[in-house]
């Protein structure tokens, strides 16, 4: 986690929960879930009687090792040189090393003391609790009711307030028995919410968070202004290749991809909230949640009206849920989320009056007299659904409102000076964006069960959505698909996902290597994206018609070879890949712009890429390896083989690609020399002044120079 | 403003200030480095709240407002670390100071907020004729964040124009400007007092505040030791005193 | 410490050879050089006043020196040798203790906790205790109070005691005065005399500064990331008031 200090607190809390979800995977991967994994107490002998009350020896051994680590742990934190040196760290990195102290070797030995206290808790747990992965990671809201109550800083405040979570925990699960009930609504989960309600609750007690008067992210990468055409046209090839994959697709596959859409559209939500307007909310398939148990109870005639409503109703649950959450910012913001979708799940979802046998059956739409009427139908109209929210989104980022949810995002102070109410700004993107998560739901046109919606799944989302571009509408597409589909993508690729998607992004958005942050990279780190911005500059794609015409060509081409069974679906699946991100990319190397000569490469560049299609589309992925999940890592792994290989050939850099001399917004951030990360270590570090935060980047002394003004 | 004091735990960050900026009036605020200028500043903008005192604007008390309604009744201000919107271009900066402004101006629901697009002539006009006045014409595409800070703290400034203050709090608009540059902002400064705009001014070059101010403060330990007219102000041994240090 | 130089202070800084010695260092954070070739000699148990108005440069000097930062060009000697990119903490182990600006505590540790963070320079915890404590009997008395809530000339202090507990060759300091009354500052600088007189080479940066002038054996003035100009207190007053009014 060392590369990420310093970094923005979306990124550290998308690292972190990132880096958990990998790790249930991995556990989930290592000790199946159908399998029991039944454990002992340690101390199967002793007990004690006290006042009445039966003690066993293993929670006699919980109480006592509490106690003890509580002890030790003040006595490490408050009388050893380390412990303090741990408390100094947090005060003042630089300052430690002033002092000849090691901040990174102590940061690590505080992690690794959390990590086995952690272990230790585990291990007492375990004849407590059935061990499974999911609830034991979960435990970790738990956790953090606790320690919120001695705001995450004392440990006597965290004490009691577990304490006082145990009891409450402990009592409402003796008064409320199985049947309990307030009126209509059942309470036999109550035990299983207190935690997050506790959360929820402490959360609000939290004194307001002071604007902050100066922020230190100067150097922000700028985020790209997305064209309204590309975005329409990308809209248009997303239907047309919904259309064409799912005809290919068998009937329980289609139903698949339906809940992949769905999940694709809740993403998708995340991109005006977290990617404009940098705020996090980690209950997005909440609301995805509401929004299916909405249509399936009310409008089970699949009339579009039905959908407005439930997307009026998620809305107005989303500005409820914001309204005290916005108060606060950061790390309790996302805890506030988390606690609402876990409070959801046991509260709400698993009424059986909302979700009757734990399943919601989200109706085919009807518009009037049109009346979809299959899986594949369906698909189409979440295909449509899905391009004309990513068309409003772009929309949305170039309007005047989307310029204000990213200066509010830059500096919140300066909107308030400027006059701008900033809660009802955050409140009102809170909303939208759950409407669109709960439009995800009430078009998703299949049954969802209640296991669909829990914190568990909404995590990913959110990393995804991050990971693979956060503001970028083609990653919310890639994550929610990938998590949609989950049972073809298999754990192995959930575990690899982290990996895969960078892979993705690269590719996916060339001029956007400067990603930093996300995993600690630092610009400085890549030399090779130094050099290359004055070699090989390719235009664009969209100009060139011959490359369009070419693009569609290859499509149908493969489309053909895979409806008349010339290839399997997988060596289909395979092709578009490539033909996506390795072919179409160098397409206007090859054909030559208007008044350049590029010839002597087009021959042999054209050739390779034909084999390489060609190869990609016949090698029989079915059989070649074992599990579906490693076919896709396979074959994502040869599209970058060939794309960089395909780019070597060129002498290209894939960043090479931008058109700089234009300095659209998009293009910064690619030469920042300085990024956020390291802005803000220089700037905590050394006391700099601002004056040395603003870099002038190559591309605006470029642009000073070119355009001669100044 | 009258009267502000500001504590922060055991530190008392202000005491008992009390200065007045009149229609059209530069008034100059200096002092050393931790003088409590900045402070103030915050205190004026409702970022921090004064555990005593007032502040008002255009006779109004605005003691109890937030940051934006003070922002509306006409404040407007500038940072001394920069608070830039880092990832939009010059002109986007200065447009949404100008469209944040038409938003309450109108009173505007948060239906409109969605509607209020750009293509609208007006706001197009007024970002140019700002960024014309500021000499950033030639800038208008370039992404704020690449800026050195000279210019960086010019968009600040044709940002908080956009919302067209009444009252302007300036916090070292100066640095990181060259001497020439520094003369014709100190001209800007002039002609925005003389179209009715009051501004005070926190500014490390004395020779600026000398010479675009008509009253001039000086600030050290959180509160004031000398306050008026330049000449006064540059003849006052207490004020050498805080810049050189005592004892001498 | 060898070389003791008791009381002629101004014969220490034209005999002596430099403790800390920049020589062309150039510095940039990112694409923006900030030093442009910064010579800079602390004669062996000078006070050297480095003084110059904001923006000049002054405190990313001093954070070269410290190893907070490494120079894209140049070399930084300390007693000879080159230390040019040995990280902060080893050179605060050598005997390297630097007070950054209006930040030389850490707020949320009481005053005795900030003392023990002072042993990582190999002293051991009594004998800061009992140097801080003689010294300043004021942190005495609050040696469990947390220090975020000291006085800002009691903080001061509080990072002045390290200074003087550790005994280190070269001593660092950062705006020393900055938001601090006059009598407190006059009080710091004359712990600084002190400090100087047991042999310590000391590199103090200030914007404002008559007081300092007082100590110091020499001073720089320091304009745009150069050095303008070096010499004897009395020598620079003009460049000094050309630096800050820009007459």
């Amino acid at each position: 986690m060392r590369g990420i200090e310093g970094a923005q607190e979306v990124v550290k809390i998308v690292v972190t929960v990132s880096l958990m979800v990998a790790l249930i995977f991995v556990a989930l991967w290592i000790w199946p879930e159908d399998q029991a994994h039944p454990l002992g107490n340690l101390v199967s002998t002793g007990e004690l009687k006290v006042a009445g009350v039966t003690l066993t020896g293993q929670r006699l051994l919980t109480i006592g090792t509490a106690i003890v680590v509580a002890i030790v742990l003040r006595f490490i934190l408050r009388g050893t040189r380390l412990g303090i040196a741990m408390r100094a760290v947090v005060d003042d990195r630089s300052l430690l090393k002033l002092n000849g102290g090691r901040p990174d070797r102590t940061s690590m030995l505080s992690w690794a003391l959390g990590a086995s206290l952690a272990a230790v808790s585990g291990v007492l747990l375990a004849s407590e609790q059935a061990p499974s992965v999911i609830p034991l990671t979960l435990l970790v809201v738990n956790a953090y009711a606790a320690a919120v109550v001695g705001r995450l800083r004392s440990i006597p405040g965290a004490f009691a307030g577990s304490i006082v979570l145990g009891l409450a925990i402990s009592y409402v699960g003796a008064y409320t028995p199985a049947d309990a009930a307030w009126g209509p609504i059942a309470l036999d989960n109550l035990q299983r919410a207190v935690p997050a309600i506790m959360l929820f609750l402490v959360i609000l007690a939290q004194p307001q968070v002071r604007l902050r008067a100066h922020s230190l992210q100067r150097a922000r990468r700028p985020m790209p202004v997305p064209n309204q055409r590309l975005a329409a046209i990308g809209g248009l090839v997303l239907v047309a290749t919904v259309v064409g994959i799912g005809s290919l697709m068998s009937g329980p596959d289609q139903n698949t991809l339906l809940k992949g859409f769905g999940f694709a559209i809740a993403t998708l939500s995340l991109v005006p909230l977290t990617g404009y307007s940098g705020q996090i909310s980690l209950a997005q398939l909440t609301f995805t949640g509401i929004g299916a148990v909405v249509m399936a109870s009310w409008g089970a005639s699949g009339d579009v009206f039905w959908v407005f409503v439930a997307v009026a109703v998620c809305s107005a649950v989303g500005a409820l849920v914001a309204l005290p959450a916005l108060r606060l910012s950061g790390i309790y913001l996302a805890l506030a989320t988390a606690a609402f979708a876990i409070f959801c799940y046991w509260m709400v979802f698993q009424q059986q009056d909302v979700m009757p046998g734990s399943t919601a059956s989200v109706p085919y739409l009807k518009i009037g007299p049109l009346e979809v009427g299959s899986d594949f139908g369906q698909l189409v109209v979440l295909a449509v659904a899905f391009a004309v929210i990513a068309n409003v989104l772009v929309a949305l980022r170039r309007s005047a409102w989307g310029r204000r949810l990213t200066a509010m995002r830059d500096s919140p102070v300066a909107c308030a000076t400027l006059g701008l109410n900033l809660m009802s700004t955050k409140v009102g993107v809170f909303a939208l964006s759950a409407a669109i998560a709960g439009a995800g739901g009430a078009l998703a046109g299949r049954t969802f069960v209640v296991d669909d919606f829990g914190l568990d799944q909404s995590l990913p989302i959110t990393m995804l959505a991050v990971v693979g571009g956060i503001g970028s509408v083609g990653g919310a597409l890639l994550g929610g698909l990938l998590l949609g589909v989950a049972p073809i993508a298999t754990t192995a690729l959930a575990a690899n996902a982290i990996g895969v998607f960078r892979v993705l992004q690269r590719l996916g958005h060339p001029g956007d290597l400067g990603h930093a942050g996300l995993h600690g990279d630092r610009p400085r780190a890549h030399p090779r994206r130094c050099r290359s911005r004055h070699r090989g500059r390719l235009p664009g794609l969209l100009p060139l018609r011959e490359a369009i015409a070419a693009a569609i060509v290859a499509a149908a081409a493969l489309w053909l070879a895979a409806r008349t069974e010339l290839i399997a679906n997988w060596g289909l699946f395979a092709a578009v890949v490539v033909l996506a991100f390795a072919v179409l990319p160098v397409l206007p190397a090859i054909l030559p712009p208007p008044g350049e000569n590029r010839r002597g490469r087009v021959g042999p560049t054209a050739v390779w890429l034909v084999v390489l299609l060609a190869v990609t589309a016949l090698i029989p992925w079915e059989n070649a390896i074992g599990s579906t999940g490693f076919r896709l890592i396979a074959i994502l792994g040869w599209t970058v083989l060939g794309a960089l290989t395909t780019l070597g050939i060129l002498g290209l850099d894939p960043t090479g690609r931008l058109n700089v001399s234009g300095a659209s917004p998009d293009h910064i951030g690619l030469d920042s020399s300085l990024g956020d990360a390291e802005a803000m270590v220089a700037a905590a570090e050394v006391g700099v002044d601002e004056e040395l935060l603003s870099v002038p980047t190559p591309v605006a002394l470029e642009v000073l120079r070119g355009g001669g003004d100044r | 403003m009258s009267g502000v004091t500001v504590r922060f735990g055991g530190h008392q960050a202000l005491t008992d200030v009390s200065l007045g900026v009149d229609e059209g009036q530069i008034v100059g605020l200096i002092g050393p480095n931790g003088a409590g200028k900045t402070t103030l500043f915050n205190a004026v903008c409702g970022v921090v709240t004064p555990s005593a005192g007032s502040v008002r604007i255009m006779g109004r008390d605005v003691s109890n407002l937030n940051t934006h309604r003070r922002a509306r009744l006409g404040l407007g201000r500038t940072f001394q670390r920069l608070e830039v919107f880092s990832s939009l271009t010059v002109s986007d900066n200065v447009r949404v100071g100008v469209e944040i402004r038409q938003t309450w101006e109108r009173r505007g629901t948060t239906a409109r907020q969605f509607l209020a697009t750009d293509g609208n002539l007006p706001v197009d006009a007024e970002v140019d004729l700002i960024l014309e006045r500021l000499g950033l014409g030639g800038l208008a595409d370039v992404p704020v964040g690449s800026l050195p800070t000279g210019q960086a703290r010019l968009v600040e400034l044709g940002r908080a124009l956009g919302a067209r203050p009444s009252v302007l709090l300036l916090d070292e608009p100066a640095s990181g400007l060259d001497d020439p540059e520094t003369a014709d902002f100190g001209r800007l400064l002039t002609d925005l007092a003389g179209a009715g705009l009051g501004i005070l001014l926190v500014e490390h070059d004395v020779g600026l505040v000398m010479d675009v101010c008509e009253h001039i403060c000086v600030l050290d330990f959180g509160s004031v030791i000398a306050s008026g007219d330049p000449e006064v102000v540059r003849a006052n041994e207490a004020v050498v005193a805080a810049y050189l240090g005592a004892g001498t | 410490m060898s070389a003791q130089i008791p009381g002629s202070r101004s014969g220490a800084a034209s005999s002596s050879k430099p403790l800390l010695e920049l020589r062309g260092v150039t510095a940039a954070y990112g694409g923006i050089q900030v030093l442009h070739g910064v010579d800079l000699e602390v004669p062996e148990g000078a006070v050297l006043a480095l003084l110059g108005p904001n923006g000049a440069g002054k405190t990313t000097t001093i954070s070269v020196a410290c190893g907070l930062m490494e120079p894209t060009a140049g070399k930084v000697y300390m007693a000879g040798a080159d230390v040019t990119g040995v990280g902060a903490e080893e050179l605060a182990r050598r005997g390297v203790v630097t007070v950054p600006e209006g930040k030389g505590i850490f707020p949320n540790l009481t005053v005795k906790e900030n003392l023990l963070m002072a042993t990582y320079a190999g002293v051991d915890m009594d004998h800061v205790e009992a140097v801080a404590y003689e010294q300043f009997p004021r942190l005495g008395e609050r040696r469990t109070q947390v220090a975020g809530t000291l006085s800002g000339g009691e903080q001061q202090m509080l990072a002045m005691a390290r200074g003087l507990a550790v005994n280190p060759a070269v001593l660092l300091l950062d705006e020393l005065s900055m938001g601090l009354a006059p009598l407190v500052v006059e009080e710091l600088y004359g712990i600084v005399a002190r400090i100087a007189r047991t042999g310590t080479s000391i590199l103090v940066v200030e914007q404002f500064a008559r007081t300092v002038l007082g100590v110091a054996d020499l001073a720089a003035v320091m304009v745009n990331g150069r050095v303008r100009a070096v010499g004897r207190p009395s020598e620079i007053e003009n460049e000094l008031s050309a630096a800050y009014f820009g007459v």
